[in-house]
Formats: structure tokens, sequence, C-alpha cells
């Protein structure tokens, strides 16, 4: 029978791939907001999985919001990334270095 | 259930600066060019309404309406009125600035009331799911600010790094909420204060969740080791938006803390105090001795920012009221400093000329003594020097750090201060004791420089009588 | 082993594979595929869990609008793929280091001893009559309706960002406005120019 658990530590393989991913593609921005979109989808599975084992709509409801926010997200992390390429025509976090932390 | 009408009339300035926010987006887009400056005037006048707005309000009691999700206090009003302070404020200093550099569109403006709207939902939020949208509402806007303007591939750079650490840091706060939210079974602040210290819920899991969320604070909050963006964007965005992150926003994080940490997670406060002394250290550790390095003003004052936010952090990490009251009072005060340092560098700048560097401040007594003067008063409280309010601000926080038995905290802190201390005077060197390399005459409008000198007396005058707004701060929190 | 449990492990294993391709691939075309079926697959998983609305939403929003946008964006830029392989041998052994870290301290926090049957058993089923998009719409426009007004005014500030970022108002046709047509005077087209008359040489 499938637990609470099960659901809990497929979300958290996933978060550990989002990870993963952002450490591998820091030089790709497109996978780059790809991999966060993941870590959300890792994070949005948590809250439906708990929110049916405590029966309990807060988390489905919880859900319904990071989907809004993550699609306004997207959209204004893409429109961004089509100004960043206008005008250094790259997206490869390397090439944008002329600010240097 | 269903909706209390009536619990609408505690959102009045909520209210009145989306209908103003939205209405500024209508009218805007039926201005010609040189009629613009009636977006501005409505922006203000949308600040301003909404501070007397937020006077209707029942300001005495705490009320908690619309389900837990939104709480009017008076931590909230405080709070509030000095955002409506700092945003009223930016828009007067970057008025010129931005018709000067193409940006003075009613776009700047929109975005800026809809992110200081999220910071109102963040200042009176009173469940996880308010303080996330909050947060989100007022993050978007500011990524978008930074990438507006649009010609400069420095800053859609910056946008671009602000956007994908501030996108990872909400990932990684939201991991944190939804085992918060797990383990309790709730999203409401209270609630979860009182079943995390009823110790019902499994003990890990909320540790684990205290983790993420206090991970994705400090990467909001630029606490070293995720600060990594902080001098990015403070030096891509233009200043007059730099401007707008520096201030307001602290201010709002401010609230997040409190309303997060202190009062929902309140009863863990063993478990986050342990990572707060490593990011305060390490801020100000980082902060204080990368400053020294920087060539750039905007970067030495990131940094500066940096050194600022282990600080405050400081105070949060006791726990106790005098703590908060002492962080709170340090964020209002930094939040007036950060307004005249970068307001400064509006003040030099002028079409196109970025007063950027450390060198564009060399001679500037030369050049106008009383706003050498004003920048005079503004670095050494940011130094943390007796008589201006910066040094007030450092004692309270150390004071309650000492109280609460971390006398090595505070001697720590003391020493960074004081390494701090240098970059600081190093401007105050070039100011006075430099020959001008340029010798324009200052272009600020008046209006400019009627704020500038007001800017430098409130930190002047705050340092000398700094009771009121400490025995605010300490009442606001004690209620 | 019963039939929700197989389903769960089909989902879960196919879940774990689209999620790790994401992150492996270099082309972003295909990662944005891959993303597409991790949605789809984590959607199915999220129907196990009875959040049926939500399991719907992740699919017509998701699959159907922000992915749609991603690869459109993929395909309006001309990427250049081969200057993004670049060093990614040399990151790939640190995030999956990482990465197992992470799931390892996760794993052993969230594990069946926690999280099992004993401690959280599977909650009964709803009755028939349940709607599950019903009971979240209910509690959406009363009990949760502050924060639906906020999620409004992001997805505004999200439009305004995406127009004011990448609309250019640079016109590209040329046409005729009839306002100025109209409005044209004889002093704006026709100059008299008084010539002094030339002086005769003879």
């Amino acid at each position: 029978m499938v637990s609470l658990s099960h659901y809990l530590i497929l979300g958290a393989v996933l978060f550990a791939i989002s990870l993963a991913g952002i450490f591998i593609n820091r030089k790709n921005v497109i996978i780059l907001l790809m991999a966060i979109e993941l870590m959300l989808l890792a994070v949005n599975l948590n809250f439906v999985a708990f929110s049916h084992y405590l029966h309990d709509t807060a988390g489905q409801v919880f859900v319904f919001f990071i989907l809004t926010v993550a699609a306004a997200e997207a959209a204004i992390g893409l429109a961004i990334l089509v100004l960043l390429f206008r005008n250094r025509a790259t997206i490869n976090v390397q090439d944008i270095d002329s600010l240097k932390g | 259930m269903t909706v209390n009408v009536a619990d609408f009339a505690y959102l009045l300035p909520e209210l009145w600066v989306l209908a103003m926010a939205s209405l500024l987006l209508v009218v805007d887009v039926f201005l010609h060019d040189d009629q613009r400056i009636i977006s501005f005037f409505m922006a203000l006048i949308t600040v301003l309404g909404a501070a007397v707005a937020t006077t209707y309000v029942d300001i005495e009691q705490t009320h908690i309406v619309l389900s837990g999700a939104f709480v009017s206090d008076r931590m909230a009003v405080l709070l509030k009125m000095f955002i409506y302070i700092s945003v009223t404020a930016i828009f007067i200093y970057t008025r010129q600035y931005l018709m000067e550099r193409n940006m003075f569109k009613g776009e700047f403006y929109v975005l800026a009331l809809f992110g200081m709207l999220g910071m109102m939902v963040m200042v009176s939020a009173h469940s996880l799911l308010s303080i996330y949208l909050g947060l989100e509402l007022m993050s978007l806007s500011m990524y978008a600010l930074v990438a507006l303007q649009r010609d400069s591939g420095i800053a859609s750079e910056a946008a671009m790094k602000y956007f994908v650490l501030g996108a990872l840091a909400s990932g990684l706060l939201l991991y944190g909420i939804s085992l918060l939210y797990g383990a309790t079974g709730t999203l409401d602040l209270g609630q979860l204060n009182q079943r995390i210290s009823m110790g019902q819920s499994t003990d890990l899991v909320l540790v684990l969740g205290v983790v993420f969320v206090v991970t994705g604070i400090a990467f909001k909050l630029g606490a070293v080791p995720f600060h990594m963006w902080v001098p990015d964007i403070y030096h891509g965005a233009s200043t007059a938006v730099t401007l707008y992150i520096s201030t307001a926003p602290k201010i709002a994080a401010f609230a997040m803390i409190m309303r997060l940490l202190a009062e929902g997670l309140g009863p863990l406060h063993p478990y986050w105090q342990q990572f707060i002394i490593v990011l305060a250290v390490l801020s100000m550790f980082l902060g204080n001795v990368a400053a020294i390095a920087q060539t750039n003003i905007k970067r030495m004052l990131a940094y500066s920012t940096i050194a600022h936010v282990g600080f405050f952090l400081l105070g949060i990490l006791t726990g106790t009221q005098e703590g908060y009251s002492a962080s709170m009072f340090y964020i209002l005060v930094y939040s007036i400093m950060s307004l005249g340092g970068f307001g400064m560098i509006i003040v030099l700048s002028r079409a196109g000329f970025e007063a950027d560097r450390l060198e564009d401040f060399k001679g500037l007594n030369e050049r106008s003594p009383w706003f050498a003067g004003v920048m005079l008063v503004v670095l050494i409280s940011m130094a943390g020097v007796p008589p201006a309010v910066g040094f007030y601000a450092k004692l309270s926080v150390l004071q309650a750090v000492v109280q609460s038995g971390f006398v090595w905290l505070a001697v720590v802190a003391v020493i960074f201060s004081i390494i701090g201390a240098f970059y600081y005077l190093r401007v105050i060197k070039y100011m006075y004791f430099d020959k001008a390399e340029d010798t324009t005459p200052l272009a600020a409008g008046g209006d400019v420089r009627a704020l500038m000198s007001a800017n430098g007396l409130a930190v002047l005058l705050l340092g000398v009588f700094p009771g009121a707004l400490m025995a605010l701060c300490a009442a606001v929190v004690a209620h | 082993m019963m039939i929700p449990d197989v389903i769960f492990y089909i989902f879960a294993t196919a879940l774990v594979l689209a999620s790790l391709m994401v992150v492996v691939v270099r082309n972003p075309v295909h990662a944005a595929l891959y993303l597409i079926l991790a949605f789809f697959t984590s959607a199915c998983i999220w129907i196990l869990l009875e959040a049926e609305f939500l399991a719907l939403t992740l699919v017509l929003v998701y699959v159907g609008a922000v992915m749609v946008l991603f690869l459109f964006v993929v395909m309006m830029l001309d990427i250049n793929l081969a200057p993004l392989r670049e060093g990614y041998v040399k990151a790939l052994p640190v995030g999956l280091g990482v990465a197992a870290v992470m799931f390892a301290e996760l794993a052993l926090i969230l594990g069946p001893n926690r999280f099992g049957l004993q401690t959280t058993p599977a909650p009964s089923a709803h009755d028939p009559g349940y709607s599950n998009t019903k009971e979240l719409g209910r509690i959406l426009y009363t009990q949760y309706v502050y924060p639906f007004e906020i999620a409004a005014v992001i997805l505004l500030v999200a439009i305004v960002a995406a127009i004011a970022l990448t609309m250019r108002a640079r016109r590209q046709t040329k046409y005729v406005r009839p306002e100025m047509q109209v409005n044209v005077k004889r002093e704006d087209r026709l100059r008299i120019v008084k010539v002094d008359s030339e002086r005769r040489w003879r």
C-alpha cells in the first residue's frame, strides 16, 4: 500500500534532481528556468500529498496559488530572457559577466 | 463559511492602492509623453492617500480578518507608514533622473505601486499563503523594474540574475512551507505557533522546514552565503531602481521575518537562532571586508547593505522583545540612510552621466558644501558614529544581544563595524580633501534638493532625539 | 500489490526519469518536451491523490500554456548550442553530489517511520457525490478570497511587465495619418520666397 512517505520521497527525488539541474546547467538559462519549474513541481507534489493524507483542502488551495504565481513568474522570466537575448545575443551565463559579483 | 464584507474595511489602504494603480495604468495609456507628469502626480497621490487610509483603520487594536489571512495591528501600521515614506521619497528623487534617461513612463510607477502593494500584503500577512503571495507580488514587480531599462544590456543581465536567484529562493521557501504545513496541518500563523508549542507534530520535519524557510529568507535578504546577487543587481539596475530595491523592500523583509519566525515559528526559536547567528556573522564579515575593495559606490553600498543585514539579524536572533524592537528601529533607520546614500548618487548624476564611481564624489565639498554635509551625516550614520542615528540603532541592537547573553557576538559585531567604518571614511576623505575632477554644477532640481536636505536632517535629528521612534518600536513589538 | 500501487510505481518511475532528462539533455527543446512529460505524469499521480481539479489545471495551464510559452521562446531565440555544452562534465559531479546529499537527508526525515501508514493512515475515500472542483471553488471564493485577489494582481503585474519589457513600439510600416493631412495649412507646404530681381548683365 502506498503511504504518504512514498509521495514525499518522490517529491524529495524531484527536488534533488532540480537542485542538481541548477548546478549542472548554470550556463543555460532556459534549462535553469525549467529546473526551477521542476522544483515547484516537487513542492506541489508535497502539498497535494499532505493535503490528501491530512484530509485538509488548504494544501490544494496553496497548490492552486503556486500554479498561478509560477505561470506569472514564467511569463516575466521569459520576457527578461528575450530582452537579454536582444541586448547580448546569448543566453550563456558565462558570456554574461559584465557584472562580477 | 461566507465572506464577511465588513472585513474588507480593514483592507482600505490595500484596496486604495490597487484601485489607483489600476487607474494609473489606464490613464497612462491616454497620455502624451509631455503629459507624463500626470502619472507621477497620480502615483504620489496614491501613496499619500494610502497613508491617510491607513490611519482610518483602527490602529490601536489587533484585528485578524478574512479567515486569518490578513492582520491589522500596530506593527503593520508603523511599517506601512515607513514604506509610504520611502516610496514617496523614491518617487520625488527619481523623477528628473527618469526623465533624463527616457524611463519616465507610466509602467515604472505602476510596477512600483504594485510592488508596494506586495510589501503591504507581506506586512499584514497572517498566513503562510499571504506571506508567499505578498512576497511574489513584490519580487515580480522588482524583477520587471530592474529590466525596465530595456536598451541597457547590464540592466537586463542584472534582472536575469535577480530573477533566477529570486525564483530559486521562492522554491526553497516553498519547500520549507510545504513541510511546515505537512507537520502541522495549518497555514495560519497563529495556529502554526499553537500546534508547534503543543508539540504534537514530528519534530525533525519542522526543523527541516525551518532550514528551508530560513535559507529562502536569507536569499531574499541577501545574507551571506546567499548574497551573490546583491552587488550585481545594485550595480546593474539603474540608480532609480536600486534606490527602490534598497529601501522599502527591506522593511517588508523585516515584516516577513517577524511574521514568519517570531509569530509563526516562535516555539522553534532555538533552532532558527543557530542558523541566523551563522548568517549574521558571515554577513557582517563579508559585507564590511568586501566593501573596502570596491571602486563603484553602488557596489560599495551593496556590500554595506549586506553588512547592515547581518547587523539587523543580530537583533532578530535574540528572540526577545528588546531584540525585535531594536531590529525594527535598525531597519527603519537603515531605510532612511539608504534613501540618503542612493539619493545622493541621483543628485550628482545628470543626463548621460552616472555618478556611480567613488571618484565622482571627489571634491564634493567645493562643488556644494551643503550636499557634502548631508552626505557626511548619512555616511557617519551608516558607519555608526554618534551623534547620527546609525549609532543608536547599532547600540540598541548590541544592548539586546548582550542582554540575551551573546557577549561574543556583540564583540564581533563591534569589530566588524570598526572595519566597516574605514570605507565610509574613504568617501568622506574624497569629498573633503580631494580636488574635484568634475566641476559641472549640480543639476538636481529644487524638489530633490529640498528632500535631500530633509533626509540628511532626519538622520541627524533622529540621532539627537532617538527616543520617540525607539519607544514607538518597543510599543509596537510589545503589543 | 494492489492496482493503485502498480499505477503509482509506473508513473513515479516515468516522472523521475523524465525530470532527470530535463536537467541532463543539452537541447532546450528536448528539455521542454521532457518537462511536459514530467508534468503530465505528475498530473496522473495527483489524480491518485484525489486532487482531480489540480491535475487538470496542471495539464491545461502548464502543458497548455506555460510550456508552449517556453517552446515559443526557445524557437524564437536562435540559440547556439555548442558553447552551452562546455563545462557540463565539470559541473556534473558537484551537481550529483549535492543532489545525493540533499536526497539522503530528505529521505531520512521523510521516510516511512514518520510518514508511514502507521502514523498517517490512508484517508477514507470520498463518497461518490463528492466533487473536488466544487469543494475547491467553494473555499476559494469564501475562505481564500483575499489570496485570490492578490493572485489576480500578480497576474496583472505579469501582463504589465511582459508587455512593458518586450513590446517594441518601433514603427515598422509607413502609413498616412489623416488628421495631419486635414490639419495641413498652406503655410506648412508653400513658402513664398522673395528673390531680388537679377541685375541684367550686358
